[in-house]
């Protein structure tokens, strides 16, 4: 379904510069989308645009198929359903506490004295900041104003939420965190729109990506559409994300499966090709292609886990029983993914656990669930990029768990579920605390 | 980031506590104080103010008497003015400069010890409210007042761009020093002057940039005011009444004393 949609829109800024080209795209409801192109571009104009703050010289927009009109009633009506962060955080949040900030939409919607603290508290709650409530905005990081700056525009429930330069001047953990947050968002089904001119980003996380340049949106389509052809890139001055340079130098080598594009670092572990080769002395029955077991490694020779089974496919048989194989290795353990769910969290029952599945690794997703790890002085073997990361630990026949609540857990398991559609390697995924209520 | 009293106030231990009872405190301390006769009442207010600032609101000693020490250094310089130049009679004692006699008698003595003392008290009471009671909480106290509200919320917004400000001015006087802007006078005064229309033209677009974001927020004339409710505890009550007890019985009994 269409949610926004601009048909042949052109602005120029009341000095003259043009700002915006000629600009049509269509955004689906529930999607990821970013807009990707360098500084000057036009990303925040045409953010600008769609929420009502400029009015186009040419062309229009559609909210819901319906035009958008310019009187402060239909402005009110899409600026509710529209949100829109800005790159700076400190041109948006104006109050002196984080409470008043996020309290100032729900006010401006005319909701009850009530309702506005119910909204808020939830809020707050939601993005990790409770704590941080009665604090004025110059006491927090930057990672925590751009979560205030969120927070104050979910506390208006907005069906698109729109971000401009989400990530710029974050840390790595303030980005990993807001992008926790985004995904969360998207997972209960808002639109989220952002512009950055960090193709890593972008190729990773995004469903859809618009490339701009020179005020013009210059190609469209999925990531892999998108950055796989240098030419795109090229005319919007940008570059390869880094997992696509990797994939295509080692495939010039012969090291990976061609034709596939990974996004990610366990699709790129995925398309490698095992390259080990040995002679092996085969049963005369063997043929090409065929698959035999060469039995256990242990000790030094299995360095990624306990045991690793050696599988071998047989290339070539060559005279005397003796045939050229290829190596695949895999952990004789089998790993594991286990989600917690921190929503019923209890220390005893989660070290209980740690101890019975024999959990090696232990990640947190949210900011909740690494408080409650933090504060319970549970070592975390990863806190960022979690879900991948779980992935690839468990590939190599690690225990792992994730901590983490509500929608998250939704979320990791499709992910997970995802990966293992996509690579045909089972992993055995559970959540270990299911709402016992339900 | 540059630290100053709201920063303390914000952390304070005591900014939770009914805003009207440290106000109301602070009042009393201060009128006693330039209402008393008698220098030994705001030297027992300052005693006291002091020690709930350390106490209470774990104020670091060092930082406290700092920001104590700037204002004493003038008033131990005025006091001393007064002690020579005030007061008739007998000199206490005397000496001569220059041909000049200088000498300290009792009126003028007693005069430099309650300027002294008055100062003292008045600037214990004004530093506890300060580092206790931030800004952020004396809105709600405002609002309680009749002030009209756009007053109100556009000193909330003055509030927080101080610190934007503060932060891109610090910002801008290094990047300036660092190239040697403040190297003597003359360019000093350029590079003040430059910072100064830098911070004009900047605050000027950020009031635009502030505008548009406001109205993505669906701005229509409102902004949320706090009201606290936040009752006064017993203890927190109990002890104030004994401070303002003992205060008024100082203040009784000291009436016709006076120190020396
Ligand atoms: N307030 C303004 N007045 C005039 N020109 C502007 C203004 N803001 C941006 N521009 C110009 O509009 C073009 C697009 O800018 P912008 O939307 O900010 O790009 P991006 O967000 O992609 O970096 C640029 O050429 C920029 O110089
Ligand atoms: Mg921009």
């Amino acid at each position: 379904m269409v949610i926004l949609e601009t048909k042949h829109l052109s602005f120029s800024y009341p000095d003259g510069t043009l700002a915006l080209d000629n600009i049509s795209v269509v955004i689906e409801k529930g999607k990821k989308i970013a807009f990707v192109g360098r500084n000057g571009s036009g990303k925040s104009t045409l953010f600008l645009s769609m929420n009502g703050t400029h009015r186009p010289k040419k062309g229009e927009i559609l909210f819901h198929g319906k035009p958008m009109k310019y009187d402060s009633k239909s402005l009110r009506e899409i600026r509710k359903n529209i949100g829109i962060v800005f790159q700076n955080s400190d041109d948006q949040i104006f109050a002196p506490t984080i409470y008043q900030d996020v309290a100032f939409g729900p006010t401006n919607l005319g909701y009850s004295k009530d309702k506005v603290e119910d909204i808020v508290n939830k809020t707050l709650e939601y993005v990790g900041l409770t704590h941080l409530k009665d604090k004025p905005p110059h006491h927090l990081s930057g990672g925590q104003k751009k979560r205030v700056a969120i927070a104050g525009i979910v506390a208006m429930d907005p069906e698109v939420i729109i971000l401009d330069e989400p990530l710029a001047n974050l840390d790595p953990v303030g980005a990993d965190e807001v992008m926790d947050l985004l995904n969360e968002l998207n997972y209960f089904g808002k639109t989220i729109i952002i512009s950055t001119h960090d193709v890593n980003l972008a190729y990773g996380w995004a469903d859809y990506v618009f490339l701009m340049n020179e005020h013009k949106v210059i190609s469209e389509g999925t990531p892999e559409a998108i950055f796989m052809h240098d030419d795109n890139l090229k005319a919007a001055y940008l570059r390869r994300p880094v997992t696509l340079e990797i994939y295509e130098e080692i495939k010039r080598r012969g090291l990976v499966k061609p034709q596939c594009c990974p996004r990610d670092i366990p699709d790129l572990v995925h398309s490698l090709r095992s390259q080990q080769l040995l002679w092996a002395k085969v049963p005369s029955e063997v043929k090409e292609g065929d698959y035999i077991n060469l039995g256990i490694l242990y000790g030094d020779y299995a360095p990624e886990s306990g045991y690793e089974a050696a599988n071998c496919k047989v290339l070539h048989v060559h005279e005397d029983g003796l045939a050229i194989v290829e190596m695949d290795r895999k952990p004789y353990r089998a790993g594991s993914i286990g989600i917690y769910d921190t929503e019923y969290y209890s220390k005893d029952e989660l070290l209980d656990i740690i101890d019975r599945d024999e959990i090696e690794c232990i990640g947190a997703m949210g900011k909740r669930s690494k408080i409650l790890a933090e504060g319970d002085e549970i070592y975390l073997h990863i806190t960022a990029g979690v879900v991948d990361r779980s992935i690839l630990n468990s590939l190599a026949g690690q225990r792992c768990l994730i901590l983490t609540n509500g929608g998250m857990v939704g979320h990791a398991l499709e992910r997970i579920k995802d990966y293992m559609q996509k690579s045909g390697i089972n992993i055995p995924v559970t959540v270990v605390n299911p709402n016992q209520e339900s | 980031m540059a630290h100053i009293l709201d920063d303390y106030a914000v952390l304070s231990p005591l900014r939770y506590k009914n805003n009207w009872l440290k106000i109301a405190i602070v009042t009393f301390g201060l009128l006693a104080g330039v209402s008393s006769n008698s220098p030994l009442v705001p030297f027992l207010i300052a005693i006291c103010m002091s020690f709930a600032t350390l106490y209470f609101a774990k104020v670091p000693a060092s930082f406290y008497f700092r920001i104590l020490a700037a204002p004493a250094g003038f008033v131990i310089v005025s006091v001393v003015i007064i002690a020579f130049f005030f007061g008739e009679g007998a000199k206490l004692f005397s000496f001569d400069v220059f041909g000049l006699t200088l000498g300290v008698s009792k009126a003028g003595l007693d005069m430099a010890l309650l300027v002294f003392a008055r100062t003292l008290g008045g600037m214990s009471c004004l530093f506890f409210l300060s580092l206790t009671t931030p800004m952020i909480e004396l809105f709600s106290v405002l609002k309680a007042t009749k002030l009209p509200d756009s007053f109100l919320e556009i000193a909330m917004m003055m509030y927080r761009y101080i610190f934007v400000f503060l932060d891109v001015a610090v910002g801008v006087k290094y990047a300036q020093s660092v190239r040697l802007g403040y190297k003597d006078f003359k360019t000093s005064f350029r590079s003040m002057v430059m910072l100064g229309t830098n911070l004009f033209i900047r605050s000027w677009e950020q009031g635009e940039k502030i505008y548009v974001s406001m109205n993505a927020r669906c701005y229509d004339g409102k902004l949320i005011l706090l009201d606290d409710k936040r009752p006064v505890e017993m203890p927190e009550l109990m002890l104030t009444l004994a401070y303002f007890a003992l205060v008024v019985l100082t203040f009784y009994f000291t009436r016709t004393v006076s120190v020396l």
